[in-house]
């Protein structure tokens, strides 16, 4: 269930999670699944819900749920809307003013990459101030 | 030459709907219904009497109002009903579009140029406002008899070059409400005005938290629940319940549409639990996730009991219509004496 994908940033690595919605079988134990992985993940976390066709109120509970896992955590979630209803809808929650959303896992990966560089760009700008400074 | 008119409401509305005054009917309470049907109010306005007060310039004493297909079109057969009846120019009106069109000014260019048939156009393209002689009316062809009218009136149409917006397509009827309540256009919101381009329809509850931003139109018995915030460029029309702590930004709530607490629509036409992106152009359902829904006859606020007065006349919509019963039990079509 949980995928590791490597990123264009060197030795950082994205966690790629489908989200289970609330028709597909076998929900309960995915959804164990899928919350358990957030809580045990220490790099960026990409939540897909690409196989849900619509969301439902369990749907909207379950995402503001897979947001509690990591918050106080150094630990960023992404979800994917995977359908243009779906990201209406999370337009119309508020949750993408919380956690940033995107309409594909392309999308997902080629914005945590370029979050996770410029971490590491950053990181190394300091490094060199401080040389410099010294 | 005795001119007639005859107004075709898209959207196979109930012509019981019409007769009442009433631009939902009781279908209109389930969420199947196409979303903006051109009887649906904007900033709590009926196009179909804008139009009516356009016919009565003219000097039409009455009008013949028909509930058509989705798309307007009209037949052949109900042409030719207007021929045989002794109508030697006839005005026909698909009601999907709102102009401030000057009706004096097509019959003339109609007259001077001749045609059988004159359509008016503007920049876009088709307004769905036709103008039909004695000739015209017998000649049309096939099935869709106005259709082929029409492509007479390619050869010649009249331009028109002042304000006119399509009311089904929700970007446009959306931009309608935005010129309507900044004074781009002739439609005025109807209600009171309350603050700078604040209006509000009478038996609206406002929370005191709540905030109004303008440009904005509350419609008559809309509830506003604490911590909301309407506006700017926002119209919620009549009869909704906005919950406590929502936003609605540059957006469109039609009539009877209850929205759950906190939920934010921005650039959108939400109508029952069904919201259009007017940007995306994607229509999403809120009902399953319990974001919006449409509010049953029951529920709405104008029929709470503390409320008085009637929607129908409330909003001005009613008033000074007389209806004649339908010119043959076959055609359901409705007579309004104007």
């Amino acid at each position: 269930m949980l995928r590791r994908i490597d990123t264009v940033a060197p030795g950082a690595a994205v966690n790629l999670l489908p989200f289970p919605c609330a028709s597909c079988s076998g929900r309960p134990s995915q959804r164990k699944g899928l919350l358990s992985a957030l809580r045990v993940a220490n790099s960026p976390v990409v939540v897909d819900l690409s196989g849900c066709p619509s969301l439902n109120h369990e749907d909207i509970d379950l995402l503001l749920e897979c947001m509690a896992q990591v918050a106080g955590r150094d630990i960023q979630v992404i979800f994917v809307a995977g359908s243009p209803a779906n990201r209406v809808l999370l337009e119309v929650t508020r949750i993408p003013s919380l956690v940033p959303v995107f309409n594909s896992v392309k999308e997902a990966l080629d914005y945590s990459g370029i979050a996770i560089h410029k971490e590491v760009n950053d990181q190394g700008m300091n490094q060199s101030q401080e040389f410099g400074s010294a | 030459m005795e001119l007639g008119a005859f107004v075709v409401v898209p959207g196979g509305e109930d012509l019981t709907a019409i007769r009442e005054a009433q631009p939902h009917d009781e279908a209109a309470f389930r969420n199947a219904r196409p979303p903006y049907t051109s009887r649906v109010p904007i900033v709590g306005n009926d196009v179909l009497q804008s139009w009516m007060d356009r016919i009565r310039k003219l000097g039409v004493q009455s009008l013949w109002l028909t509930s058509g297909r989705r798309d307007g079109t009209v037949t052949r057969a109900e042409l030719a009903a207007f021929a045989r009846q002794g109508v030697e120019r006839l005005l026909v009106i698909k009601l999907n579009s709102y102009a401030e069109m000057d009706l004096t000014d097509l019959l003339h260019f109609h007259c001077e140029n001749g045609n059988p048939a004159t359509e008016a156009h503007d920049a876009r393209g088709q307004l769905g406002v036709f103008l039909l002689d004695q000739l015209a009316l017998r000649t049309s062809g096939g099935e869709n008899g106005l259709t082929l009218a029409s492509k007479d009136c390619e050869r010649k149409p009249y331009q028109f070059s002042g304000y006119a917006k399509r009311i089904l397509a929700a970007r446009e009827r959306q931009e309608l409400v935005g010129d309507a309540l900044t004074g781009a256009c002739a439609m005025r919101p109807f209600g009171k005005e309350i603050g700078e381009q604040v209006w509000i329809g009478e038996g609206v509850k406002l929370a005191s938290s709540a905030r109004i931003i303008g440009p904005t139109y509350i419609g008559a018995h809309t509830i506003v629940r604490a911590g909301a915030t309407i506006g700017p460029f926002a119209s919620v029309e009549r009869d909704c319940v906005v919950d406590c702590g929502v936003t609605v930004e540059r957006s469109t709530v039609l009539p009877h549409t209850y929205l759950a607490p906190g939920v934010l629509i921005r650039d959108g036409v939400v109508d029952g639990g069904f919201m259009e992106h007017l940007v995306w152009g994607t229509v999403a359902d809120l009902q399953p996730a319990g974001l919006g829904y449409r509010l049953p006859k029951c529920e709405l606020p104008s029929q709470s009991p503390s409320k008085t007065g009637t929607n129908a006349t409330s909003q001005g919509i009613s008033s000074g219509w007389n209806f004649g019963s339908c010119s043959a039990a076959s055609t359901p079509w409705l007579q309004v004496q104007l």
